[in-house]
């Protein structure tokens, strides 16, 4: 998170807005947020009903307790899902791609 | 006699595909060379000049805590080792180096995860890639391991962001630190040049 709080600025150049979501809870991601100055939205999604809107699923390696991976995604201005990595967020990849979709005018 | 021929030019066959395959990986490009005035230049973006030998590379190509480095295995105990790296992203989101700094230290060598009880022990104002940066000495301990580090940090600028230089030095509890790692760490960062601009000065300038 600290990665995209770092962007902001390039995001902005893009016409693109960053969001969180987290399994935690308001006051665990509040005073989370506020260790570590990010100033972005983070949405807690503690029943995980979010997830599955963006293709991310509880991971199977923990029964019974929903754990859900890492995952990137970017949507346009029409709510197209056009972007989607897994595992840790590739700052540059993101980057380029934003610049392109500002470029096409399909902006984020 | 035409049956032998065929299982002959099949064996040719299977003996040149499996030495193409032992020379394709052969062939993996190195991230460096060695310049005339024995500086290094690393992925044609960073030139600065070289530890000893002794010293082997580590690096991280995506989503790693740091970009490339050094690490040497020390005389001694278990965890007698030193590792210094060149960081593009350090912990931390301010852009001015005092804040960077307590934002660094939150998260750095995973303080508190690992019970280490951090301690600042010098800081300074130093120059670095041609401009002012701020230079932090820093000890932690962890009585449940028994084992100890010291750190430097360097703090300095490319373009608008913040980047690091770090030097870890592992020693058991009672060991005793080697300066000569401090030393060639001195020098790596000292020297430590860009030969063009980073990917995000110009993502935000090109067409």
């Amino acid at each position: 998170m600290e990665g995209h709080q770092r962007n902001l600025s390039l995001y902005e150049h893009f016409n693109a807005r960053v969001v969180g979501v987290s399994r935690d809870d308001v006051t665990t991601l509040t005073y989370w947020a506020k260790n570590l100055d990010l100033t972005f939205p983070i949405l807690s999604n503690v029943t995980g009903f979010l997830g599955p809107y963006f293709g991310v699923n509880p991971s199977p390696e923990i029964k019974g307790y929903p754990v859900f991976s890492r995952r990137t995604v970017i949507i346009d201005k029409r709510g197209i899902i056009r972007y989607v990595r897994d595992g840790s967020p590739d700052f540059k990849d993101i980057l380029l791609f934003l610049k392109k979709m500002n470029k096409e005018g399909g902006k984020p | 006699m035409k049956r032998n021929w065929v299982l002959i030019l099949i064996a040719v066959m299977v003996l040149g595909l499996w030495l193409s395959g032992c020379a394709t990986t052969e062939t993996k490009k190195r991230p460096y060379i060695m310049s005339q005035q024995g500086t290094l230049i690393w992925d044609d973006e960073f030139e600065f000049k070289p530890p000893p030998s002794g010293w082997k590379i580590i690096e991280v190509e995506v989503g790693g805590e740091f970009g490339f480095g050094f690490m040497r295995v020390d005389s001694g105990p278990f965890p007698s080792q030193s590792m210094f790296v060149y960081d593009e992203e350090p912990f931390g989101c301010s852009t001015q180096f005092e804040n960077r700094e307590a934002e660094f230290f939150k998260r750095y060598l995973w303080s508190s995860a690992m019970s280490l009880d951090m301690q600042i022990l010098e800081k300074q104002k130093v120059q670095v890639l041609g401009m002012e940066g701020l230079a932090v000495v820093a000890e932690g301990k962890d009585p449940v391991k028994k084992e100890k580090v010291k750190s430097k940090v360097v703090f300095g600028k490319r373009g608008d962001r913040v980047v690091a230089f770090y030097l870890t030095q592992w020693r058991p509890i009672d060991g005793i630190y080697d300066v000569s790692a401090f030393e060639v760490f001195d020098r790596f960062w000292g020297s430590f040049r860009y030969l063009k601009k980073s990917f995000y000065e110009t993502i935000a300038q090109d067409p």
